[in-house]
Parts: structure tokens; C-alpha cells; sequence
């Protein structure tokens, strides 16, 4: 008797507690689920030519994240689940079939480079994951759909911006260009082509090369015959570098004025040292701004990492920011952060205030411009004009 | 102009026919195509780098990274290609792209991924004019590449390693009938052949100031390029064919402007040889 009294009243006890736990449920739906951490997806060239700036963009968005956790997103942590896509196109897809259909993001964040993100873009798009993209410069990124939108100006934009710079401020009449023969040397050195012969400059000579390219004394010593005013060189760090310390070994007095692609302290200035002393980019972080988000980000890159942040990083945490904004105000579920994305109005982010993004995703800042001044980037002057920085709504 | 870009071209051969040497020697007696040897380059600036930076001496740097590079080289054929050597020539090459592979991944592991600084300081100036200038890192390169080619042709004309050696070139199995120790021949080729590359990887570690792991790559391809041009194995026509490629490039990019990467050059010479000359700028008629 007293067995079966026994085993009663452990029936009854295991009732009340599971009904106790279903009242719970039933008063807060999902509570279980609640306190699961959103997780949000990234991928970066970690490995390959790229890694370098993979390894920036992966600190950073570690970074982004282990900030946005101190506080939570209401009461919920953010998991980041990063891929490496070794700088390879199929990579990059797999990675997007893996990030939409088993780990279940809500929202992604490509730390890549064109090739790789556009090709993944329309697979975040069918899955209607929203992608933030945070350095890459082609159009068609954005164009994959309306889940699509991108945290660095389009080149066009930076390529107006440098020609404004070249010829309003460095008074610049012959221009000599130098592009890598890329997408983002494409795009930047023909919208900069554009705008600086409507203001009147003449542009005397342009070359291109492959990426990876590390002897330019060849064309060099022929831009140095041309004698101009400017060179403009949308490249990357690796041969940007290369360009200015082969300049000055020949001699070369122009002006150089580069791009967010030779935003880089240690690929950049620390392989071209002294030689870059006078170079100016068109970027989007601004080293010397006094707002309270920049130097946050910038003591708290320097003290993890031991060597102070680049635009790809400074782009990518803020790509992260962004999220745990419109996830804190509308919910954490796809559909929802676009809509909070596309109705984003003036956030303090590190690379400026975003003004918001456009009709197809596209943000709208203010263009930084630095000058290189003892070893170290500066301020030089900020592109404010409205008909530059509105990026193309179609 | 016409003086500085030929200077330009110069340089840049020079650079192709040290890289390419190490990969030749190789091919000339294994008929092997090495590419991890465009490893042993990136290990020998790795190796140079980190010398220099821990003794200040530039000398020592490099005799370091040249022992270290030549050991390594050792090891690779005595414990690699060896053992793969009567398989079809298809099963050594995979395992010298795989070595390839690893030896970059190893690279980005130990010493990460970024740039490296080479910057070391030679005890000479730079030599400026109004139309001329010379670089100091430009003089070493050219003065180094001329005594080491200088020290190779004299080892394979006048030694009896040298003889040994171009009998093995002409056929492995006679030679080995005839008593040369093949083993003792294949380990020095080896040696030196990645003794060669680590020079060439210091020395463009030091010309553009920047050692990186995934600097091979292009050699890696290129050298392909330069040995076949060259005949395959022939080391004085690797030569000819990496200071031809390198002043083809720079006439090329001086004056009619980059109408193809610039890389694609020797691939364009490649074909146009292989068409009218299939065995080679040089090559001794098997």
C-alpha cells in the first residue's frame, strides 16, 4: 500500500511540476527559446591572397560581438558563426547554402571580398536572409534583392569623392591612373575618370595589372616621363605599397592619392614606411574623429589585437552594430530586421553617421579623407556634398 | 628612359633565373617538376627574415637561411620524392603540390598571415641622377645572381659532382650502372636547388620589402614557364629565357602599356617558342 502511495504521490509531483512548467510557457510563448542566442552568420577570406584582411575583419567582428554581449540584445546573446571562404567563389556559395539551410542565422554579414560575396548574395536573398556587406564594392551585390544592403559607400561614390579631392583640393590638372584590373579597380577608376574630366583635368595616362602584382618600376618609369600632377591608384595594400616605395626610389614628386584599399596599418604603411609620408586615401574611418564610438573601437582593437584597426575592420564591426540595433528594436527574426534595416535613420557608427540605406540598400555617409603623417593616417578632409555621397538608387 | 627600363628588365630577370635555377636542377635530374620548390623560397625569406631581424647581419641571414632551406631540400627528396620515384611522374608532382600547399598553410600558422617588413640595411647608397637611378637592393641582386650562376657553372663544368651530375642529367639508369653514387647526386641537387630559391625568396623579400606566406604562388607558376622556355632542364638556357622574359615584360609595360597582366608575358613567349622551336631556346637534342 504505502509502495503504491508512494509511487502516487511522485506521479503527482511530477504533474504539478511539468503543468507548472507548461503555465509558464503558456504566459510567456517560447520562453525556452527566448533565451537561445541569435545567431548571425559571417564569412571572410581567412585563408588565401585575402588573408590578411580576413584575419582584420574576423577580429572585429569577434570584437563587435563580445561588445554587443556585455549588455545582450533583450536578454538574448549573440552567437557568431564564421567560415572561412579561403578567397574562392564556390567556398563562398557553399558557405551561404550551409549558413541559410542548417545553422539557422537570422541575419549575415560578409567580410569579403566582391567576387565572393556577389556570388553568394542571391542565395542570402531566395532564403530572404537579411546580408549586410562590409567592404565590398560592386553594384551588383546589392542589386540580388531587397535582403541585400552594404555598409561601405559603392565605388562610384569614392571614385567622385577622390576626383573632387584630386582636383578641387590638390589642384591636380594632369591625372595619371594606375588601377588594379579588378572590379574594384574598374569601378573606382571610371567613376573618378569621369568626374575629374568634367572638372576639367586631363587624365595623361592609365595602366592596369593583375592583383598580386609587385613590380611597377616598368610603368613608373614612364609615368614618371608624363610629369603629372597626381597619381591615382585605386589598388590594394599589398601593391599600393610597392607603388609609393617605387615612386620614391625613382623620384616621382606627384601626388598619390589612393583608396580605402590601402587603408591598412600594417599591409600599408608598414611595408611602405617613410615612402608613404603625403599619401592621401578617400576611406571611411576617420582616425582623429573625437566621437565616442570611434575611439572606443579603436583602444579596444589596439588593446585585443596589439596593432590598431583597418576600414575592412572598422566596416565590419560596424555591419555587426547595425544588427544588434535594428535586432534590439524589431525582433530577431529575418523579415523583420530588413524592414528595421531599410527604415535605419542616423546611427552613430564608427565609420560616420549612417544616413540611413537607400531604395536597393545602398548607405549614405560622408567620405573620409586621410592624409599619411608620421607613420600614421589623419585627418585631411571629409566629402560632405550631397551629389557625391548619394549612392545610385538603381 | 630607354637605360632605366632596360636597367628595370635586368633586375627582373634576375630575379627569374634565381628563382627558376633551383626548380631546373631538379628537373634536369629527376624530370621532376618541383613546385614545392617555390615553397623553399618562401621558407628561405622566412627563414632569412627572421635571422636578420634576431642577429642584425645580413650575411649571417642569409648563409642561415640557405643551410636551413638546402637541409630542408635534403629531407624533401631524400624522404619524399625518393620513394615516389618509379611511380608515373604524375604521382611526384601531386606530392609537390601538396608539399606546396602545406609548406604555405604552415606559414600562415606559424607566422600569420600578414606582410612581413624586410628592411635591411646594405652598406651602400643608392646611386641617383636626373634620368638614371639605382637602386642598392638592385645592385646586390644583380652582383649575387652573376656569382652564383658564375659558382654553378663552374661546378658543373669543372667538378667531378659537376660530371657526375650531367651524367645522371643524360640518363639516371646508365649512370647509375657506371658507378656514380645516384643517392650522394640527387641530395646535393637538392641541396643546392633549394639553396638557390631561399637566395632568390631573401632577396625579393628584401627588394619589395614584404615576406608573405602565399609569396611563392607566382614563381610557383612562372618558373613552369622559365623551364620550359629554357629546354627543360638546361640551366644556361633558364638563364637566357628569365632575363629575355624580364625585359620583354618591362619594354612591354614602359611602352606599350599593360594590355595583359603582366604575368601572362612569359606564357605568351611560352607559346610562340613551343610553336616554332618545341624543344626550347636551348636544349640539347636528346
Amino acid at each position: 500500500m504505502s509502495g503504491n502511495r508512494k509511487m502516487l504521490s511522485g506521479v503527482i509531483v511530477v504533474l504539478g511540476l511539468a503543468l507548472m512548467f507548461a503555465g509558464c510557457g503558456g504566459s510567456e510563448p517560447a520562453k525556452a527559446d527566448n533565451k537561445a542566442p541569435i545567431k548571425i552568420g559571417f564569412f571572410a577570406p581567412v585563408t588565401g591572397p585575402a588573408a590578411a584582411d580576413g584575419e582584420s575583419v574576423l577580429n572585429a567582428a569577434k570584437l563587435a560581438v563580445e561588445k554587443i554581449n556585455q549588455t545582450g540584445i533583450n536578454g538574448r546573446k549573440v552567437e557568431l558563426v564564421y567560415y572561412d571562404d579561403g578567397f574562392d567563389t564556390k567556398q563562398a556559395v557553399s558557405i551561404a547554402q550551409k549558413l541559410t539551410t542548417k545553422d539557422g542565422v537570422v541575419a549575415v554579414v560578409s567580410g569579403s571580398y566582391s567576387g565572393m560575396t556577389r556570388a553568394a548574395a542571391k542565395i542570402y536573398q531566395d532564403a530572404k536572409i537579411p546580408m549586410i556587406t562590409a567592404y565590398a564594392q560592386h553594384p551588383d551585390i546589392t542589386k540580388a534583392g531587397n535582403y541585400m544592403f552594404r555598409q561601405s559607400f559603392v565605388g562610384l561614390v569614392q571614385g567622385k569623392a577622390g576626383a573632387k579631392i584630386a582636383v578641387d583640393n590638390l589642384k591636380a590638372k594632369r591625372i595619371a591612373i594606375l588601377h588594379v584590373d579588378n572590379d574594384f579597380g574598374k569601378t573606382l577608376s571610371s567613376a573618378f575618370k569621369d568626374r575629374a574630366v568634367k572638372m576639367g583635368a586631363e587624365i595623361v595616362s592609365s595602366d592596369s595589372f593583375a592583383m598580386g602584382e609587385k613590380e611597377f618600376t616598368p610603368v613608373l618609369t614612364k609615368i614618371k616621363q608624363l610629369n603629372p600632377d597626381l597619381i591615382y591608384i585605386p589598388v590594394y595594400a599589398g601593391e599600393g605599397s610597392q607603388i609609393v616605395r617605387q615612386a620614391k626610389t625613382l623620384g616621382i614628386k606627384s601626388h598619390i592619392l589612393g583608396t580605402e584599399g590601402i587603408d591598412s596599418t600594417t599591409q600599408f604603411l608598414g611595408v611602405a614606411k617613410e615612402a608613404a609620408e603625403g599619401v592621401i586615401i578617400t576611406t571611411n574611418l576617420n582616425r582623429d574623429s573625437e566621437r565616442k564610438v570611434v575611439k572606443d573601437f579603436i583602444n579596444g582593437y589596439t588593446q585585443k589585437y596589439g596593432h590598431k584597426p583597418d576600414m575592412v575592420g572598422a566596416s565590419t564591426y560596424d555591419a555587426f552594430m547595425v544588427l544588434a540595433h535594428v535586432i534590439g528594436q524589431k525582433g530577431a527574426e529575418p523579415d523583420k530586421i530588413r524592414q528595421g534595416l531599410a527604415e535605419l535613420k542616423d546611427f552613430e557608427a564608427v565609420t560616420g553617421l549612417i544616413k540611413g540605406y537607400n531604395r536597393i540598400g545602398e548607405v549614405k555617409k560622408t567620405v573620409q579623407v586621410q592624409i599619411v603623417k608620421n607613420g600614421d593616417f589623419h585627418f585631411y578632409a571629409e566629402v560632405a556634398d550631397d551629389d557625391i555621397i548619394t549612392p545610385p538608387a538603381e | 628612359m630607354i637605360v632605366q627600363q632596360l636597367l628595370n628588365g635586368l633586375v627582373i630577370g634576375s630575379v627569374y633565373a634565381l628563382t627558376a635555377m633551383g626548380a631546373t636542377l631538379v628537373y634536369g635530374i629527376l624530370r621532376i617538376l618541383d613546385l614545392a620548390n617555390a615553397g623553399a623560397y618562401a621558407i628561405g625569406a622566412y627563414a632569412g627574415l627572421f635571422l636578420y631581424l634576431s642577429t642584425g647581419n645580413i650575411l649571417l641571414s642569409f648563409a642561415g637561411a640557405i643551410a636551413l632551406t638546402g637541409f630542408f631540400g635534403f629531407v624533401v627528396q631524400r624522404y619524399l620524392y625518393i620513394p615516389v620515384l618509379d611511380r608515373p611522374p604524375i604521382v611526384p608532382l601531386i606530392a609537390s603540390i601538396g608539399l606546396f600547399i602545406f609548406i604555405q598553410d604552415l606559414l600562415r600558422l606559424v607566422a600569420g598571415p600578414r606582410i612581413r617588413e624586410f628592411q635591411a640595411s646594405l652598406p651602400f647608397g643608392a646611386i641617383k641622377t636626373e634620368t638614371l637611378t639605382i637602386n642598392p637592393t638592385w645592385i646586390l641582386i644583380i652582383v649575387l645572381t652573376a656569382a652564383l650562376l658564375a659558382f654553378l657553372w663552374y661546378l658543373l663544368a669543372y667538378t667531378k659532382i659537376g660530371l657526375a651530375w650531367r651524367a645522371t642529367a643524360q640518363d639516371l639508369e646508365i649512370a647509375k650502372a657506371m658507378g656514380v653514387n645516384i643517392n650522394q647526386v640527387v641530395a646535393y641537387n637538392f641541396l643546392l636547388g633549394y639553396a638557390f630559391a631561399a637566395t632568390a625568396g631573401i632577396m625579393v623579400g628584401m627588394l619589395y620589402n614584404s615576406v608573405f606566406p602565399t609569396m611563392g604562388d607566382v614563381p610557383a607558376y612562372k618558373m613552369l614557364a622559365l623551364i620550359v622556355l629554357g629546354g627543360l632542364g638546361n640551366p644556361v638556357g633558364t638563364v637566357a629565357a628569365a632575363v629575355m622574359i624580364g625585359l620583354i615584360e618591362t619594354l612591354i609595360a614602359g611602352y606599350i602599356g599593360f594590355f595583359l597582366p603582366r604575368d601572362a608575358i612569359a606564357f605568351v613567349a611560352l607559346i610562340i617558342i613551343l610553336l616554332i622551336k618545341p624543344e626550347g631556346l636551348m636544349s640539347r637534342k636528346a
